[in-house]
């Protein structure tokens, strides 16, 4: 093949002629583009919108706005109007016409046509975040057109673009045109969202705050969540009990008040023989904390390294505290105990950040021109960008560990210097491996409150929400995300929720109405949340959890969260299962033993039993240096793994090699719309999926009502999956559904063939081919 | 020997003690004098796996490597493969054919002998072994790795015996192509009347029924070729348009090359025509009557004409084979790559690319095939490769038939098979340097799309898997002859070299012999019931967007074309040409070249937006039903791991539960159930009871 990157396409962004608006109705309300007004909140009652003084000065424009709803507590900051909004569907080049906004909360873009408004397609909507909506915090790059050339924007300008991209956190594009915009609206917009993008702010600033003071007043109603918060010593207990660890570590409350560390939750969980006057000695530092215990009592614990010092008598005394507490937890019953420190031999965060910004520049594209450019050279630009080998170093160590736990006995502590930013990602990637309880929505969330929110990892610093530091802005939890996604796409029945779940959870991150990814540690967010409260009503404020997803979802739309595979462990109590039975979400109506033995390991295999074992021997080969007894002791129990049957409520392990790892395909192409696959892709399978789901339920039905005469329950497969008649690869996310094929070719036909010259040697070249 | 198959079994006197054993050199005879007592233990474990016809060569014991843990067993070579038997492993009678442990002979690629850890070589055929081999290493053409040590202690003869047997083996195979009289298999059982799986398009009347399924009124059946007068490489019958002779034709296609004149694939219903064709043969001097002619087939009575040059932008044979052997090398479990390097050497085999230059060209031409009626017209030079796959992706693409079962195999049958793709050598049958796994490729575009639309093909991968397989499979002559006229000379012959080996078989009489030919489509020569009934696609809904099966006629989607239109298309665009054939103006070489040139239009733009694209109001609606438009961005492009990784242990066992097929077992389970409780059968009760045997044997 003659590797002649395609020309660009007819609608690289070329300048459409003004006005093209979209003019058939029916196009319109494709455009669902246009529907972004009503996505303030819709359905919920805004007590609070009177409330400021500041509002009610906006109303007027409000109106214009045909803003009938906003969050509560949002401001309007500034606008303009006639904005041009590129619309990437189709090949041909077209724009809206409307409003840009900017509030306090997010950057908005209300289109004029008012068609979309009535469009009440039953789609997989954000109730928060409208698909023109970008949260303040959701901006990654602002760059404007000058001349067809494009600058990045900060700080104070000069001079107005023509054309404003905005590059988001979540890999959305979007590009305005302000070339019909008066000048002065031009200045205040763009300048106006540079400010509230780009520039350092107060963390009394953020939204959050005025959002939860408006909301004071309504009468929040908690949801049914069973996430454990972690936030009473009673939840630490609870966690104990559950994994069997209270034998050997016990709740402490000496933090309580944060009176030992501000980086340390209120409560937590340290070795049973600990004096807890340790505890204070350096602020919590070097104290084993206690993440999780293994069925055979093995404990994961971490602890985050003593300070540096220069002084040899404060090292003499580091020294001693140490030995004194390694003493304590080598002693029986605690047996040996394992150090792993991340700082030192493991990634570093610089490395995680570097790859996360060259991995993620392969999807923010501004046209199709440099994405057919790039595309040739795909699999070496994402291997250089090495975030799947970051992944797979994560994984790997994260099955060290349970290498560690699980076949050797081994207690193992990870070191760290905060014990807050790795420590998160590898003890809760061991947690989702071994852990099937973790591999459940509610105890996922809880996991994620446990190590990473009480864990103390500084979301703020790190997804860099106050933009104080673009040094510090790493992104490590969606790292981890990434990590499990892998195991999610490997073994998706283990799981109850699904990459959806993991997708919206990413771009939670980002929406600053939620306080679960707003604070640095626990204690911030309790100090914050207090002094509000003393000034104003003494009423402590009312922060959302991202846990309670009926903020953003409609119930509709949040069984798409949900795993219809998952079939939750069966509980061996003969009359418990029965009563259990309408709790589960579906049960297998098969014996377990038949679904695990069932011939799925590779294909026209002959099994016969005395040679399963042999067949299924395996190697991981060169990523294992065998010289290395622990790695020996790693790469056998690798492979005797993954040579057993997989048990879905057991030990999950991830493959590793080379072509195993994947790209988050939902998360990082959704917005790309050349990647959509019309009527293709995984949806395709779910829908069937979810088909015979119901079937399988309806028959279920059947025998009960036969056999107990009980109540039939609601079959709950997703009609959102059935309504649409032919979804695509994108689903749930295919805001912008490519309606026509029109092919991605070039129209002027001959330009591209080159001069006659080029064409009559390519002529003679395939003639000597074919004669060869 | 003992055979056993469904209903009835029967016996071969074993062939070990039979004295035309010594056919193929000292060798076996040695083989049989074997030590005593591992004679005994092994002699019925041996013959339990051979099949009729088949020798065994020679055999050493030896130890299966590379796998953990390492497996004893015997490492035999027969005049039909190279297999490892692990002891007390007995072949399974279903399957006799295939088996984790069998190489084909076809199928062993490079062999070499290692001894110590310095010397190792490199086994071409007829080359002589310089040392006894410690381990053999036999790399398999389907990318499996086959790695045996052989055991010290008396038994080196042995071992250097099933080395040099492998090597001479391989090389007759090549040479002589025997081994497709070795077709055998459970054929013999059958009944005498056994019906082809699907029309094999050797007669007349299959490719009437097909013309008129399509819908194709324009067109008819020629016989012109029937005696292969016009060409050994094209089938016996074809299509041509109804209003051209017969003697028109012949005189036409000798100005194609090669004979392969222009001809009908497949007729959409909408109306535009699908035609292949060779390339022109420029050193002909057609008069005017016979250009007529040829553009009157080119256009099959539409105004409107698109010639695809087929090879632009597409790899050429010898990328194909470089591309492919480079990702042997990447896959095949004792590759040298890192794993954070994987990707790039990934990307370095091209395989991918040329996957999606594939995917990407059907894409193109399936939307000029839909958009307007006209006739779409691929031209490669030797009309035997890309064509076929082109048109047969156009066709998977377009046309919701192909993606059945059924549809699919007639798809093979007459794209690839009638069509005389020349399936030994480009699969490297005969040695010669024409080596190109085209069909392979055809294979790895067609896994893509069953990937990017799980639910629109009624096969599942494991039928491709099975397919991919098969190519090296020697027991049928589907895959091991280059042209039809070859197969039905050679097909004579196996009907009645397979008597030889059936017993009680009714003499076949001459009108049914087409019947008697097995085809590579007869699955249960070579696969379980449990596993054919693994072909089927769990999610696969044809209901699944309401529709999608296109109704006959569709002119709304059609729109006319401008009067007389010629149109070129090539790097992905369309250009006008001033005439059909190359010869009219002047016929002398020295204009062929130019003969591309587009005509300088007054207007490209307007006439390119006028003529390139949909019809306007497909920006209103939803895609035509049935028609796929497939990913073939970077990242939509896959490797194919069930099929190239086969050979990494780690791999292999199924990384992707099968939670449909899970789900569709347990719903059967419960309508069971609800049977067994019901006295009478319930009205919701649709259990589909699936037989290989009705799915597989249903007439198109």
């Amino acid at each position: 093949m003659r590797a002649v990157p395609r020309p660009p396409l007819p609608w690289g962004w070329a300048e459409p002629q003004p006005p093209v608006l979209v003019a058939a109705a029916t196009a319109g309300a494709r455009v669902a583009a246009s529907a972004p007004a009503r996505r303030c909140f819709p359905g919920r009652r805004y007590a609070g919108e009177r409330g400021s003084r500041r509002w009610r000065r906006h109303q007027g424009a409000q109106a214009l706005l045909r803003v009938v709803r906003a969050p509560r507590g949002e401001q309007l900051l500034c606008e303009a109007s006639t904005v041009l909004k590129y619309v990437q569907e189709d090949s041909c080049q077209r724009g809206i016409y409307g409003k840009l906004v900017c509030t306090d909360f997010k950057i908005a873009f209300l289109g004029d046509d008012e068609s979309a408004l009535d469009n009440d397609e039953t789609q997989f909507k954000n109730k928060v975040i409208g698909e023109n909506d970008i949260t303040l915090h959701c901006v990654d790059q602002i760059y404007g057109v000058f001349d067809e050339k494009k600058k990045t924007l900060f700080g104070q300008l000069k001079k107005y673009p023509e054309k404003l991209i905005i590059h988001c956190k979540d890999l959305r594009v979007f590009h305005f045109c302000l070339r019909y915009t008066k000048e002065e609206e031009v200045k205040r917009i763009v300048s106006g969202i540079i400010h509230h993008t780009q520039a350092p702010k107060l963390l009394k600033r953020l939204f959050l705050f005025s959002y939860a003071a408006a909301a004071r007043n309504s009468t929040a109603t908690d949801p049914k969540n069973h996430t454990v918060m972690f936030e009473t010593l009673q939840d630490w207990c609870w966690e104990l009990e559950r994994t069997k660890g209270n034998m050997k570590y016990k709740a402490v409350r000496v933090n309580e008040g944060y009176r030992v560390s501000e980086r340390l939750p209120e409560y937590f969980v340290v070795p049973t023989p600990l004096p807890e006057e340790d505890v204070p000695r350096f602020q919590g530092h070097g104290i084993p904390m206690w993440c999780w215990s293994c069925h055979n009592g093995c404990a994961l614990l971490k602890m985050s390294a003593l300070p540096k010092e220069q002084d040899d008598a404060v090292l003499q005394v580091q020294k001693s505290f140490l030995d004194g507490v390694y003493k304590t937890i080598h002693r029986p019953p605690y047996e040996i105990v394992k150090t792993e420190d991340l700082s030192s031999s493991f990634l570093s965060l610089q490395d995680i950040q570097t790859a996360h910004s060259k991995f993620k520049q392969l999807f923010l594209i501004d046209n199709s021109t440099e994405f057919w450019d790039t595309d040739i050279k795909w699999f070496s630009l994402l291997e250089s960008s090495s975030w799947l080998d970051i992944i797979r170093r994560c994984l790997k160590k994260a099955i060290e560990i349970t290498e560690c736990l699980e076949a050797q006995n081994m207690n193992v502590l990870l070191l760290e210097e905060n014990a807050s930013d790795l420590c998160c990602l590898i003890s809760s990637l061991v947690q989702v491996m071994m852990d099937p309880h973790c591999r459940t929505r509610v105890g996922f969330q809880s996991l994620v409150q446990k190590e990473w929110i009480m864990g103390g990892h500084c979301f703020l610093d790190r997804c860099n929400h106050l933009r104080q530091s673009d040094k510090e802005e790493v992104p490590v939890f969606l790292l981890f995300l990434d990590c499990v996604w892998q195991l999610v796409h490997q073994h998706p029945p283990a799981f109850e929720f699904t990459e959806t779940y993991l997708t919206v959870l990413s771009d939670s991150l980002y929406i600053p109405i939620f306080s679960t990814f707003f604070f640095n540690s626990p204690h911030q967010k309790d100090t914050n949340m207090g002094r509000e409260s003393q000034d104003t009503q003494g009423k402590p404020l009312n922060l959302l959890t991202v846990w309670d997803w009926s903020v953003q979802f409609e119930p509709k739309a949040q069984t798409l969260l949900k795993n219809p595979l998952y079939v939750e462990k069966p509980k061996l109590d003969k009359g418990q299962r029965k009563g259990m039975r309408f709790k589960h979400q579906r049960q297998l109506s098969l014996p377990l033993t038949q679904s695990k033995s069932s011939p799925k390991r590779g294909f026209f295999r002959e099994e016969t039993d005395h040679l399963i074992k042999n067949l299924l021997g395996k190697r991981i080969s060169k990523l294992i240096n065998s010289s290395d007894e622990l790695q020996d002791n790693f790469r056998e129990f690798y492979d005797s793994w993954h040579s057993k049957p997989t048990d879905y409520h057991g030990l999950l392990l991830p493959h590793i090699e080379g072509p195993e790892i994947k790209v988050w395909a939902q998360r990082y192409l959704r917005w790309i719309p050349e990647a959509q696959i019309l009527g293709g892709g995984r949806v395709a399978t779910m829908s069937k999926l979810l088909e015979m789901m119901e079937e399988v339920q309806s028959l279920q039905e059947k025998i009960d009502e036969r056999h107990h005469g009980q109540v039939a329950l609601q079959a709950e497969a997703s009609s959102l999956l059935r309504a649409s008649a032919r979804l695509s690869s994108l689903f749930p996310f295919a805001l912008l559904q490519r309606h026509s094929s029109k092919p991605v070719l070039p129209t002027s036909g001959w330009k591209a063939l080159g001069d006659e010259e080029d064409l009559a040697r390519r002529e003679d070249e395939s003639v000597d081919v074919g004669d060869l | 020997m003992w055979w056993g198959g469904r209903g009835q079994s029967f016996n071969i006197a074993p062939q070990k003690e039979e004295p035309e054993m010594g056919l193929s050199g000292p060798k076996s005879v040695q083989g049989s004098r074997m030590p005593e007592r591992r004679s005994r233990q092994l002699g019925s474990c041996m013959s339990s796996g051979c099949l009729p016809g088949e020798q065994i060569l020679a055999w050493a014991p030896g130890m299966r490597k590379g796998l953990e843990p390492e497996l004893p067993g015997t490492l035999i070579c027969t005049n039909l493969r190279v297999t490892f038997q692990p002891c007390g492993w007995q072949r399974s009678q279903e399957t006799p054919l295939s088996s984790e442990y069998d190489f084909a002979l076809v199928n062993v690629g490079r062999v070499e002998a290692v001894s110590g850890l310095s010397r190792i070589q490199l086994l071409r055929p007829g080359s002589l072994l310089k040392f006894i081999p410690e381990e053999i290493l036999i790399h398999g053409r389907d990318f499996r790795l086959l790695r045996v040590g052989f055991e010290a202690g008396g038994l080196e003869p042995q071992a250097f015996q099933v080395t040099m047997a492998i090597v001479q083996a391989r090389a007759q195979s090549r040479q002589a192509q025997q081994y497709a009289g070795i077709t055998l298999s459970k054929a013999g059982q059958r009944s005498s009347s056994r019906k082809p799986p699907i029309p094999l398009l050797e007669i007349l009347e299959d490719w009437e029924t097909e013309r008129k399924k399509q819908g194709a009124k324009g067109w008819r059946v020629s016989t012109v070729n029937e005696r292969f007068d016009v060409a050994t490489s094209l089938p016996r019958y074809f299509w041509v348009p109804n209003r051209t002779l017969d003697n028109e034709i012949r005189r036409a296609f000798g100005h194609f090359h090669q004979g392969r004149g222009p001809r009908l694939s497949w007729h959409h219903p909408g109306g535009s025509d699908l035609l292949r064709c060779g390339g022109f043969y420029t050193a002909s001097d057609p008069n005017k009557e016979d250009i007529r002619t040829v553009e009157l087939m080119l256009q099959a009575g539409h105004s409107d004409v698109v010639l695809v040059d087929t090879m632009d932008e597409l790899p050429s044979l010898a990328d194909v084979q470089l591309a492919h052997l480079r990702l042997r090398d990447l896959c095949l479990p004792d590759s040298s790559v890192a794993e954070d390097k994987w990707l790039s050497a990934l990307e370095g085999t091209r395989w991918l690319d040329y996957v999606r230059s594939c995917l990407r060209k059907a894409s193109d031409i399936s939307v000029l095939v839909t958009s307007r009626v006209r006739s779409v017209v691929l031209q490669e030079r030797g009309d035997r490769d890309f064509n076929g796959l082109l048109s047969s992706l156009v066709q998977l693409l377009s046309a919701p038939e192909a993606r059945t079962l059924l549809g699919f195999q007639s798809l093979v049958q007459r794209e690839w098979v009638a069509a005389g793709h020349p399936f030994l050598t480009r699969l490297g049958g005969t040695g010669a340097s024409e080596e190109a796994p085209v069909f392979l490729l055809f294979l790895d575009c067609v896994w893509q799309l069953l990937q990017q639309f799980p639910a629109e093909f009624e096969f599942s991968e494991f039928f491709l898997l099975a397919l991919q397989d098969s190519v090296r499979v020697p027991d049928t002559l589907t895959f091991l002859r280059d042209t039809p006229w070859e197969r039905g000379k050679q097909s004579g012959q196996l009907n009645s070299y397979t008597q030889v080996y059936t017993p009680g078989y009714s003499q076949p009489s001459a009108g049914n012999s087409v019947n008697q030919k097995l085809s590579v489509w007869d699955w249960d020569l070579r696969y379980s019931n449990e596993q054919i009934l693994q072909f089927h696609n769990p999610g696969y809904d044809p209901e699944h967007c309401p529709g999608s099966w296109l109704p006959r006629q569709q002119p709304s989607f059609m729109v006319p074309g401008p009067p007389s239109s010629v149109w070129l298309f090539s790097r992905g665009a369309l250009t006008p040409l001033h005439q059909l054939c190359p010869w009219r103006d002047s016929p002398s070489l020295l204009a062929v070249s130019s003969r591309w040139l587009p005509r300088p239009a007054i207007s490209s733009e307007s006439l390119a937006d006028q003529e390139w694209g949909l019809p306007s109001h497909w920006g209103a609606c939803p895609l035509p039903p049935g028609l796929l438009l497939p990913g073939y961005l970077g990242p939509q492009i896959r490797l194919w791991r069930r099929c190239y990784l086969r050979g990494r242990p780690e791999v292999q066992m199924g990384l992707s539960a099968p939670t449909v097929s899970g789900l569709q077992d347990e719903l059967s389970h419960l309508q069971e159930l609800l049977r067994k409780w019901t006295p009478r059968i319930s009205p919701e009760d649709h259990s589909k009871k699936r037989d290989p045997n009705t799915i597989l044997s249903q007439s198109c």
